[in-house]
């Protein structure tokens, strides 16, 4: 009742009547220009081939259908070897995060979620990694894993070990960015689990100890189970945000050699201005949109409901 | 049970520690590195210091990049996003929270799209969309993108919806107007979620490197993550760790001093941060 009074003046002016979708039109432009437009420009380009030569004088772009797409996934073509071997790399590097950071992050949540000395320290010490860029947390690493002079040569030599070629094997560069991912994002997922653990009850534990539940009990049937909304919401996002992870790359070795650590996004950068794969990078966006789409629409289905409710 | 209780305590610190040299090592490495002689890498011989401790690398990284122009730049395209950011979301999240109007529902899910169909995936058709715009190499090429954030607009509607709005009715009985309103009750009674906003929104862009790296020629705009790439690049063709040590320091610097004074905002900001 108060309300309506308040946003029902005596007399409806026009103005009063497009304030909010004045205020509203700043953010709203903003997005059409720059998310959802392009989303839609992006799948009618990736149905055609780019225009050959410039202007009035060139030919229009050609509509090719599914053609790109054919192309993308033909091990034979040019662009199709490049994209399935990103592909597979940047679905083993988002498992990869997902498999091993997630649960790293829950470890490193139950270690600092009681009082004790230090905490600040503790916490910076796992979170500050997240803060960083990535291309510079990818340069710190790129001395780590260097060949001759690298800090992890140096570890592996002193145990006997004649070290390893960490960003110029192509069997070990995906692992290495790997590594470096894991490090970088393991501090913020921590953080969701140590809000997760905050609204969990002291006093179910106490009941349980009383009980006879050890710790490693405790923690199966009283931790796990309540933390798995917080669980699904990270796995959801680590997996989501590592379809957008590559600037490390820029200073890893440009995901080569031959594309043995390329990632998909990574991929499309590198050949955003060459004209002739312009209907190709078109469809590759097509589907990291498709990832990315499917699954924060889950995400947002499953958990900001309730919020955006509330 | 007691004896077993500190056995898996000192497991507990045990594995703490492991996990916090994981994690600090690196740090600890660059800044020892960019103190050495860059002649003498850590695999010779003594594993911490060189024969000297020496400025030499950070002297050298300042002949490959100018990293005052680049702080400066990342100052400006940090800043005018925010600020921008901060009337758009403002104007958007009141409209949202507190009017209501027809469609208000539709365009609030129009503008959430932007958190399932993130900018940095439509990289290709968004330097397009600049280069049409003229705007190529610009200032406001490497703002515009952001300037409209649904994170952000999320975040202060709910933060509004809590305010009573009994406060609003008390101000408009005394002649406020819409803008006056919207400053003194709504501004000033969700000063945390602006800070957690602009945490979340500074360190996000000052890390920013594809977008500003594409959309850029000009060194006098180009932030600092496009200058340690330069320094990166340089530093491939003959190792020179030293100096991109040092390099990765001056541009990291800044925010983990940030992180360390609010350690606590960040925390919690970024525990918010899930649907960015």
């Amino acid at each position: 009742m108060a309300r309506d009074a308040l946003h029902r003046p005596p007399r409806k002016s026009l103005l009063s009547l497009l304030q909010p979708y004045i205020l509203v039109a700043p953010t709203l432009i903003l997005v059409l220009m720059f998310n959802v437009a392009p989303a839609f420009r992006t799948i009618n380009d990736s149905l055609h081939k780019p225009a050959r030569g410039l202007g009035a004088a060139g030919k229009p772009p050609e509509f090719v259908a599914l053609g790109n797409f054919q192309d993308l996934f033909d091990d034979e073509h040019y662009m199709g070897k490049r994209f399935l071997r990103t592909l597979r790399n940047t679905i083993v590097f988002a498992l990869a995060t997902v498999g091993i950071g997630v649960p790293l992050g829950l470890l490193t949540a139950l270690l600092l979620n009681r009082p004790q000395p230090l905490l600040g320290v503790w916490r910076f010490a796992v979170f500050y990694p997240s803060l960083l860029p990535l291309i510079g947390a990818a340069s710190i690493w790129s001395f780590i894993f260097s060949d001759s002079i690298g800090l992890a040569n140096a570890i592996l030599k002193t145990f006997g070990h004649p070290g390893l070629n960490w960003l110029g094997d192509r069997n070990l560069v995906l692992l290495s960015v790997i590594i470096i991912n894991i490090w970088k994002q393991a501090g913020y997922f921590m953080i969701f689990f140590l809000a997760g653990l905050q609204n969990i009850p002291r006093d179910i534990y106490e009941s349980a100890s009383l009980d006879g539940a050890g710790p490693a009990q405790q923690f199966a049937y009283l931790t796990l189970p309540l933390l798995r909304r917080t669980l699904l919401f990270v796995a959801v996002i680590s997996f989501t945000f590592a379809f957008q992870t590559v600037e490390q790359l820029q200073a890893l070795g440009e995901g080569g050699p031959a594309d043995s650590a390329n990632l998909l996004l990574y991929l499309i950068f590198q050949n955003i201005s060459e004209r002739r794969n312009w209907g190709y990078v078109n469809a590759m966006t097509i589907v990291l949109i498709g990832v990315v789409l499917s699954f924060t629409l889950s995400n947002f289905l499953l958990f900001e409901r309730d919020e955006t409710d509330r | 049970m007691s004896h077993f209780y500190v056995i898996r305590r000192r497991g507990a610190d045990a594995l703490k520690m492991a996990i916090a040299i994981f994690f600090l090592l690196p740090l600890f490495f660059t800044a020892l590195v960019s103190l050495r002689p860059e002649t003498e890498p850590v695999t010779n011989g003594n594993i911490f210091f060189g024969s000297e401790i020496t400025l030499e690398n950070y002297r050298r990284a300042f002949i490959i990049a100018p990293w005052g122009l680049h702080y400066l730049n990342s100052i400006i395209f940090v800043g005018g996003t925010l600020l921008v950011q901060l009337f758009t979301v403002t104007f958007a999240a009141y409209a949202f929270a507190r009017m209501r109007f027809f469609g208000r529902n539709f365009l609030l899910m129009a503008i959430l799209l932007q958190l399932m169909i993130p900018s940095g995936v439509l990289l290709v058709q968004n330097f397009r969309t600049i280069n049409i715009l003229g705007l190529f190499d610009t200032r406001i090429a490497l703002m515009i993108p952001y300037w409209g954030s649904a994170f952000g607009v999320l975040l202060l509607r709910q933060t509004f919806r809590e305010i009573p709005i009994e406060l609003e009715e008390a101000a408009r009985i005394d002649g406020a107007n819409l803008l006056q309103v919207v400053r003194h009750v709504y501004v000033m009674n969700a000063i945390p979620a602006y800070l957690a906003f602009a945490l979340v929104s500074v360190s996000s862009h000052w890390n920013e490197f594809l977008w500003p790296f594409i959309i850029t020629r000009s060194e006098e705009i180009r932030p600092l993550t496009v200058g340690l790439n330069k320094l990166i690049k340089t530093t491939d063709q003959g190792a020179f760790y030293g100096q991109l040590m040092a390099g990765t320091l001056i541009v990291i610097a800044p925010l983990v001093i940030l992180f360390i004074v609010f350690q606590r905002q960040f925390v919690e900001s970024f525990a918010r941060s899930g649907i960015r």
